[in-house]
């Protein structure tokens, strides 16, 4: 496997917002080329793909850095504007989405169900640095149980979609994605195979990947910016599904994997509109 | 041609596929929900797509997305829907994406009257987001066969302007059963007045010149010209920025591209009697314009010097209509004034203005024909109880 950024970012990326803005020792990066070798190892070309971000630290530091045609949306709004564009756009065209957790998880949870629900093929890469950290570090709702932050001083005590029994993903597949993988920052290689298998479904699919925040999140909750201490917190609080062990937190691998099994939804909208052009009834 | 005894929304409708309207979302909602199934019904035909949203804010999401693919769009609602809107028409704006929003007024706040005409979001048409540093344009028809001619309208408009364009109706103007006759052609969409432009795209470098010139078209994905939209100020390329100069340029464009065309919508109202020497000017829009207009008739068979000022173009505000220096009268279908306050505005300074309202029922001809009557002999105008509002 070739691992040369320069020429990842020589043939995908614009080199004005590479380096990003953002702060040192942000996992995102590292989030970031996994997608960015994911689509190179499958042959992509930049025009292949049409890219949509969101807000937050995962939205502005990845909308504009794809060559080809980006957009971002407005929080927790980018799946219906992508849904929207996956009725105009030709279904050869790739729909790549990065966006926080606030954002898929928050603010923008209905509106990701109902992509999930219709199938619209689009990849969404849920870029998770485990809570608000653009505005300066509040608990999200994939935020580790106990988790102190400049909104939970005293811990992160609620139930949330990471819970025991009650994980985001469960929701997901029940909302009908036909693919769903977790990886953390610092599974490489192994995360560049599920960012590949998500592309490849003709549906909706989207890869949850939890990466360190030294400045805002470790800051608070290991009381170190030091990002080798995030960066070490997370790899020991994440394990290969079947391999959990008590303290882990991210169990990582291809979740549920239903590739191509079900009619993908501008797809089906056509071919309906078709029908009905023609014969005035479905 | 062909006629039909049709609502509004059927009117609507078919409006915006004559004006090349392949994509609908919308969201159940009384009284705009028959515009939503008479489009799942007629957009297949025409091979376009009906989308039933899961709220009405990814509604206009899902319109703006279809927009982005290079589709032209449109989405209805009506008041509680409306404001959920708030949300995808700042990104519209920002954006500059051509589509079309329909309002179909109800009695407000909040859910109110369902099935009653209202005029509550007169202001929320000009501020239909937050942020400000920007015009919008709002079109009022008071009629089914005009609320088909000014959504046509509005396509037009919206991509002459790149921006969304709002045509505010109400409850009696989309359920109404009118006598409604339909183009058939293009021959016939000429004579007919209905204007037309096509969809095209930009093709860059300069997505967001700093200019007030018309005609640019919108960025468009999936087109591989490296076109960027996003929600934050953009650059000239497209790029987010946070600075305070490209942020001006940009709030330049949003503002003047509208300001500094309004020969766009220079005969978007109705005049009645306004050039035979008027001492009392009624001014409305939509519904109850019908019956300030009949009462109007009225008054001057009776020998009171009114005239009549329908308003069709509401945003941006007609001010070069208000130069007559007479007494001023807003009739509105809500009680708190808003018609009224823009009126006040822009009559000349010496002229007198005053309110009448009424709220999901329309004024009646004798409760106007003593209202012109007590202005034009200075007597003055008070508030009934609750049972009518005017001053």
């Amino acid at each position: 496997m070739e691992y040369s950024s320069t020429s990842l970012i020589e043939s995908y990326l614009r080199t004005r917002k590479i380096p990003s803005t953002a702060c040192s020792g942000c996992g995102l990066g590292i989030n970031h080329k996994i997608v960015i070798q994911a689509i190179s190892e499958l042959g992509y070309n930049v025009a292949d793909i049409v890219w949509g971000a969101s807000i937050g630290c995962a939205g502005r530091q990845t909308f504009a850095t794809w060559k080809g045609d980006g957009f971002a949306g407005t929080h927790g709004r980018v799946y219906a504007i992508a849904r929207g564009l996956r009725i105009a756009l030709p279904p050869e065209k790739k729909i790549m989405l990065t966006v926080g957790d606030g954002d898929a998880f928050g603010i923008g949870l209905m509106h990701l169900i109902h992509a999930a629900r219709s199938n619209a093929d689009m990849t969404v890469i849920v870029n998770d640095n485990l809570g608000y950290q653009s505005t300066g570090g509040q608990f999200g709702f994939t935020t580790p149980q106990g988790a102190k932050t400049d909104s939970s001083p005293y811990g992160m005590f609620e139930h949330n979609l990471m819970s025991e029994g009650m994980d985001v993903m469960h929701i997901l597949k029940g909302a009908g994605a036909t693919f769903l993988a977790r990886h953390v920052a610092m599974d490489g290689p192994v995360a560049v195979e599920s960012v590949k298998k998500a592309m490849l479904n003709r549906g909706f699919s989207l890869v949850h990947m939890p990466y360190p925040c030294p400045t805002n999140f470790a800051a608070r909750h290991l009381g170190s910016r030091n990002q080798v201490d995030i960066y070490r917190w997370m790899k020991d609080r994440s394990a290969p599904i079947g391999k959990e062990k008590p303290d882990t937190i991210w169990a990582t691998g291809v979740w549920h994997d239903a590739s191509n099994t079900r009619p993908e939804f501008s797809e089906l909208v056509w071919n309906s509109v078709d029908k009905i052009r023609r014969t005035g009834a479905l | 041609m062909k006629r039909f005894l049709e609502t509004g929304n059927f009117a609507i409708t078919e409006g915006a596929i004559l004006a090349g309207c392949r994509f609908f979302a919308g969201y159940p909602i009384t009284p705009a929900t028959e515009l939503a199934e008479a489009m799942s019904y007629r957009l297949p035909q025409v091979n376009g797509v009906y989308l039933q949203a899961e709220d009405e804010c990814a509604a206009m999401h899902l319109c703006i997305g279809a927009t982005l693919g290079g589709m032209k769009t449109m989405t209805a609602t009506s008041g509680p829907g409306f404001i959920l809107y708030s949300d995808p028409y700042g990104w519209a704006l920002g954006c500059e994406m051509p589509l079309v929003v329909m309002n179909s007024g109800r009695v407000g706040p909040v859910s109110g009257i369902t099935g009653a005409p209202g005029q509550g979001e007169f202001y929320l048409t000009r501020y239909p987001t937050q942020g400000g540093n920007f015009e919008a344009v709002t079109l009022a028809p008071n009629s089914a066969q005009e609320a088909m001619a000014m959504v046509v309208e509005a396509f037009y408009l919206a991509e002459r302007l790149r921006m969304p364009i709002t045509v505010l109706a109400d409850q009696l103007i989309t359920d109404s059963f009118e006598d409604i006759s339909v183009p058939e052609n293009e021959h016939e969409m000429n004579e007919m007045g209905f204007r037309v432009w096509p969809r095209t795209f930009h093709r860059g470098p300069d997505f967001y010149p700093a200019t007030d010139a018309l005609d640019i078209p919108p960025v468009q994905m999936g087109t591989n010209m490296g076109g960027l939209c996003s929600d934050w100020t953009p650059t000239e390329e497209g790029y987010d920025i946070e600075e305070v100069e490209a942020h001006h340029r940009h709030a330049y464009r949003l503002i003047y591209k509208v300001r500094n065309n309004k020969q766009l919508f220079s005969h978007h109202y109705e005049k009645k009697y306004m050039d035979d020497d008027p001492e009392l000017i009624v001014v409305s829009y939509g519904t109850p314009s019908r019956v300030v207009n009949t009462a109007v008739s009225k008054a001057r068979s009776q020998g009171l010097k009114v005239g009549a000022l329908r308003l069709i173009n509401l945003w941006p505000f007609p001010d070069d209509l208000f130069t007559l220096g007479a007494t001023y009268l807003s009739v509105e279908l809500n009680w708190d004034g808003q018609l009224v306050r823009e009126v006040q505005r822009a009559a000349p300074k010496d002229s007198k203005v005053h309110f009448l309202g009424t709220c999901g029922d329309l004024p009646t001809i004798p409760d106007l024909l003593e209202t012109f009557g007590k202005i034009l002999k200075n007597q003055p105008l008070q508030r009934k109880g609750w049972q009518l509002e005017a001053w």
